[in-house]
């Protein structure tokens, strides 16, 4: 447990929060537009458990227009 | 006087596929036009070329009689299915559309309101596109098209992917702008058609096949027949006996081709009454617009 | 003018709404952050993680915030330039393949304006995240290793954000050229494979886009041949003003392509 509060949190947060943002965002974007190239439940798991790369990867290819 | 538009030997060709090929004729400003003929036949290229979309292979556009290289400003173009920005509203698309075909900064803005106003989206205005229905796009089509106020405006199929509702409401918006600009559009409904044209272009595989007047036309393509109905078969046949003329007879209708000689409403109707045949129904039939739509532009 | 002002601003409002204005530069800044981050902590992670055996001790190499620098511009230079080719590779095709592109060019617009357009907003969204990323990561360089001077840092970001705009007008050049599959295809040929050639034999020309980023990593220090540096800088901006040109060119070109 000790390795724990080694671990400087103050620096790594900021990283947290952004990621948290890019979820939302996309969490956001995929529930309000339920319009997604492939079925949108499954964009929804990419999201939450790909983490940044989820989130980046249904910006580029989840998305559909109109 | 010179003619709004005059298009000269236009032609486009697409390796060996002639889509358009030597169309020639002129528009009078304050006209309509419509462009008649099947799926294929090219109406939409011609068209495009037209809207400067398409570079023809060889013809010429004249506009005012002069051949200007850059007509788009003096043109309003609905394509069949318009589609727009989906992340745009239709007054941010609208006004967009107006600043873009050289409306003054400061009016484009109005200028798009009353413009969305007249074709029935003054409610939908601050809407994103994306969330619009067939109908509503069409008539925000028709709003981007007329909101520079162009001299000429070319409709592609305007109303043939609408539900009969949507189909007059647009029918009613375009007779009105009728009475503003000039008008060449595109259809293959022609009850469309009939309903409002000062000429006709049939188009069959990219030939003009046919220009003219509603008139013109139907005159040419009438074949105008008499039709009777009697009482019962045996008074038909008696008549086709008596008959001076040439008669087509099926069951208790007689009809006569009425460009034979000595053929007229009043010689049959006098004869009906000199032999006292008791009929239900005389009429003079002539060909509808959709027999001569199969006449020139479908058969062969 | 005012068309290219209302042609910036329809582009302005895509990048919102489209939420491009806000992920790829929030990208750009996780990767600034983490790459000091995990190169500070890299060798006690190891240590609490890897199952060394014992009394083996690695020499970890001293890392100097410079080094940082460099190794987050590497990232960018794969991770980042995939990022900006995929997120823009249907800048013009994708208008032209939906038909959302016909109602512009029905109008007497100038295609030249048109590609403007999109050159200068894609480049603000790009160059913003690239810099965002770069000064996140020099905040947090200079509490976990040293501080780095301003003067080499923005001339290393100048040096760099040249390559940028160039990987940018590659895209966008492309885009109005091909179909938004073969834009992405050769710009991945020329911006990701060219690198690795250029890496593998290039030790025979010295002038080249693909040395810019070698060139701005000599902002810290390391010395690079001056002529060849100042070379590689023009025949990039001669590059990136043909490329702006044959962009415009394809877009016309390629116009009567919407469908309608």
């Amino acid at each position: 447990m000790s390795d724990l509060a080694n671990i400087p949190w103050n620096l790594i947060l900021p990283i947290i929060v952004l990621q948290l943002i890019l979820m939302v965002v996309a969490l956001v974007d995929v529930i309000r537009h339920q319009r997604t190239n492939g079925p949108f439940i499954m964009w929804i798991f990419i999201i939450l458990l790909g983490g940044i790369i989820g989130s980046i990867v249904y910006f580029i290819f989840g998305r559909r227009q109109e | 006087m010179t003619h709004l538009l005059q298009v000269n030997d236009l032609s486009k060709i697409y390796g060996s596929h002639r889509v358009a090929d030597s169309i020639s004729f002129e528009l009078e400003a304050g006209t309509s036009t419509a462009l008649i003929g099947p799926n294929g036949a090219g109406k939409t290229t011609t068209l495009s070329m037209l809207a400067g979309l398409v570079t023809p292979t060889n013809g010429s556009i004249l506009f005012r009689g002069q051949s200007k290289p850059d007509i788009r400003g003096s043109i309003g173009y609905l394509p069949q299915y318009p589609k727009f920005f989906p992340w745009l509203t239709a007054l941010e698309f609208t006004e967009m559309a107006a600043v873009l075909s050289g409306v003054e900064k400061t009016q484009a803005l109005t200028e798009a309101k009353k413009t969305l106003e007249f074709v029935g989206l003054g409610d939908a205005m601050k809407k994103r596109t994306g969330t619009f229905s067939g109908g509503m796009k069409q008539r925000l089509g028709l709003a981007q098209a007329i909101v520079h106020g162009p001299e000429l405006l070319l409709l592609d199929e305007p109303v043939s992917a609408l539900d009969p509702v949507g189909r007059r409401q647009v029918m009613n918006l375009l007779k009105e702008l009728q009475q503003k600009t000039t008008i060449l559009y595109s259809t293959h409904i022609l009850n469309d058609a009939e309903e409002m044209t000062d000429q006709l272009l049939f188009l069959r595989k990219g030939v003009l096949v046919e220009n003219g007047s509603l008139e013109t036309i139907r005159e040419k393509y009438a074949n105008p027949r008499i039709l009777i109905e009697f009482e019962s078969i045996a008074e038909a046949e008696r008549f086709a006996a008596i008959s001076p003329w040439a008669v087509e007879k099926v069951k208790k209708h007689v009809s006569i081709d009425a460009l034979q000689e000595g053929v007229g409403t009043p010689e049959v109707v006098s004869l009906l009454h000199t032999e006292s045949l008791p009929i239900r129904k005389v009429e003079l039939q002539t060909a509808s617009l959709e027999e001569i739509f199969m006449k020139v532009v479908v058969e062969e | 003018m005012s068309s290219l002002n209302t042609l910036l601003r329809k582009e302005w409002r895509e990048n919102i709404r489209n939420f491009k204005l806000y992920w790829i530069p929030i990208v750009f800044v996780i990767f600034g952050v983490l790459e000091p981050i995990t190169n500070h902590f890299l060798p006690e992670i190891m240590k609490s993680v890897g199952n060394l055996p014992e009394g083996a001790d690695f020499l970890w190499p001293e890392l100097r915030g410079e080094d940082i620098f460099v190794s987050l511009m590497s990232q960018y230079q794969t991770i980042g330039i995939l990022v900006i080719i995929l997120a823009f590779m249907g800048s013009i095709s994708g208008e032209r393949k939906s038909g959302t592109a016909t109602l512009l060019y029905v109008r007497p617009m100038s295609f030249g304006q048109y590609f403007l357009s999109k050159w200068i907003s894609v480049n603000a969204i790009v160059l913003a995240s690239v810099w965002l990323g770069f000064f996140a990561a020099w905040y947090y360089i200079r509490i976990l290793f040293n501080s780095v001077g301003a003067g080499e840092v923005f001339t290393f970001l100048g040096t760099y954000s040249l390559w940028v705009v160039f990987a940018v007008t590659v895209v966008l050049a492309f885009s109005a050229w091909l179909s938004t599959g073969g834009a992405a295809g050769l710009s991945i040929l020329v911006l990701l494979v060219f690198q690795i050639i250029d890496g593998v034999v290039g030790i025979y020309w010295t002038v080249t886009p693909w040395k810019l980023s070698t060139y701005a990593a000599s902002a810290f220090g390391s010395s690079a041949d001056q002529a060849a540096y100042w070379m590689s800088i023009g025949l990039t901006a001669a590059l990136i003003i043909l490329l702006v040109l044959f962009g415009m060119y394809m877009a016309k070109r390629n116009a009567a392509k919407t469908l309608v």
